[in-house]
């Protein structure tokens, strides 16, 4: 299950989101891509339209 | 030569005029039969690759051997074997060395209830379940006249004897996703027993011919009130009632903690049974890592991660492209144990190799199918040297878990 999600963003390119930390209840971290057909990406729209939010932390 | 009477007509001899046994292998003289004399389609199922599910030995066991306190759903030890369990029970799923004798297998997958659940709630389920990709399922020719029936064999053993159910379930929704179930019998308690199933094709609806999951396979070892009791469905029908996916599944094996079950030489395929398709265990393991690519080091060894090149973007981080060993089902997540995998660095400003930081999860957001690449940060400083190349990543020595790429359906 899902418990925490938070958005990477590439060190170089301004703005962009590279991927997603996903944190499970077991502990364990994974990163994420940002592909439709990566079902954890799948998971983590789910757990969006649940109503959850994920960590957005922009580089300054 | 002289007749009585009329002289006999000449009929041609057919093969029913033979008796049996009366022709044998040495009437027939060598490369006399062609194979332009045998009919499309009399020998059967003798293609590489005929069997649809991959790991049907449950061989290749790359997270892990064994896993305790199983109460909710995932992929637990043997590859592409996903587990159903939506807290039916407890159970401990490993990859065992029970099997059936004789017949060429070496492990089974084993499941053992270790905290009973005799009364589930309805919608709780413990099924076992292996999804494919549409792209490996169009020569079935679903949604055509010319639909392959698909023939499921398979070795299952248990205390718990009575009628089970396994259904082949569609996951495309256009035109509608549709499902035919099956029952089967357990008739001898902790005896192997092999099962042929047999599955009409569906002539109205197929597969999207894509990498996504298209088609699942699910074996039901018990499950609430919500999805049995209702009708066996005798064709493929469009999912409705939910009582009418397993109706006649009698069976729970989350029903007592004494209770065993274990299944292997699972086998799909098109037309009718055949010999279970042993693969030689490199490719057996490389069909797996379409899904799942683990590089682990054994214990007491550093392994190096094999092919990773490194590039220093900053004078604290470095860029690691990892390859996948094959092309992977999708762009993978990828996973890192806390302290298993550090960077090993020849850097113009510092000539001996050593150990500068710890691999995270971190991802430049670049991931394909072929490879993926991670951003490093040094663990301390400013070691490293921008625009510089070369060095290593390995596994720290005796940790067994280092990298993940999970594509998984």
């Amino acid at each position: 299950m899902i418990t925490r999600v938070e958005k990477f963003y590439h060190p170089e390119k301004v703005n962009v989101v590279a991927s997603y930390f996903v944190t499970y209840e077991n502990g364990e971290v994974w990163s994420v891509p940002l592909d439709e057909a990566n079902t954890d990406y799948q998971a983590i729209q789910e757990w969006i339209s649940e109503g959850n939010t994920v960590i957005d932390n922009p580089p300054e | 030569m002289s007749y009585l009477g009329n002289k006999p007509t000449a009929v041609p001899l057919t093969s029913s005029d033979i008796q049996d046994g009366t022709i044998t292998a040495s009437d027939i003289a060598d490369s006399t039969i062609t194979s332009g004399k045998i009919a499309s389609g009399v020998i059967a199922n003798q293609s590489a690759f005929k069997n649809i599910i991959i790991n049907g030995d449950m061989s290749i066991a790359q997270r892990g051997t064994s896993e305790s306190g199983v109460t909710s759903s995932g992929y637990k030890t043997c590859d592409r074997w996903f587990i159903d369990n939506s807290n039916m029970g407890t159970f401990t799923i490993s990859q065992s060395t029970d099997v059936p004798t004789g017949q060429g297998f070496a492990t089974s997958l084993k499941y053992d209830c270790t905290t009973a659940d005799a009364s589930p709630s309805a919608g709780d389920v413990i099924w076992l379940r292996q999804k494919f990709e549409g792209q490996n399922l169009q020569y079935l020719k679903f949604a055509t006249s010319n639909a392959e029936s698909l023939t499921l064999s398979f070795w299952i053993k248990s205390n718990k004897t009575g009628t089970y159910n396994v259904a082949l379930f569609g996951q495309d929704s256009a035109p509608t996703a549709q499902y035919l179930t099956k029952e089967y019998t357990i008739s001898s308690a902790n005896t192997w027993e092999k099962k042929t199933i047999t599955y009409a094709g569906n002539t109205a609806n197929g597969f999207d011919n894509d990498n996504a999951r298209s088609l699942d396979l699910v074996f039901s070892f018990g499950n609430g009130s919500t999805y049995t009791g209702g009708t066996l469905q005798t064709v493929w029908s469009d999912y409705g009632t939910n009582a009418d996916l397993f109706p006649t599944q009698g069976v729970n094996i989350a029903d007592s903690t004494s209770n065993e079950l274990f299944v292997t030489g699972v086998q799909l395929e098109a037309g009718t049974a055949s010999d279970f398709e042993f693969l030689p265990h490199d490719i057996n393991l490389k069909r797996c890592q379409r899904y799942l690519y683990k590089i682990h080091g054994q214990s007491g060894d550093q392994v190096i991660i094999p092919g990773a090149t490194l590039v220093m973007a900053t004078t604290n981080t470095v860029y690691a492209t990892v390859p996948c060993i094959v092309p992977m089902r999708a762009a993978p997540s990828t996973s890192c144990a806390s302290g298993a995998t550090e960077i090993m660095l020849q850097n113009a400003s510092t000539p001996t190799m050593g150990s500068f930081g710890q691999f995270d999860n971190s991802s430049v957001g670049q991931n394909n199918f072929y490879g993926c690449n991670h951003s490093v940060s040094a663990s301390s400083g400013t070691p490293f040297t921008a625009g510089n190349n070369g060095g290593t990543l390995r596994t720290t020595s005796g940790v067994l878990t280092g990298f993940t790429y999970d594509a998984e359906l």
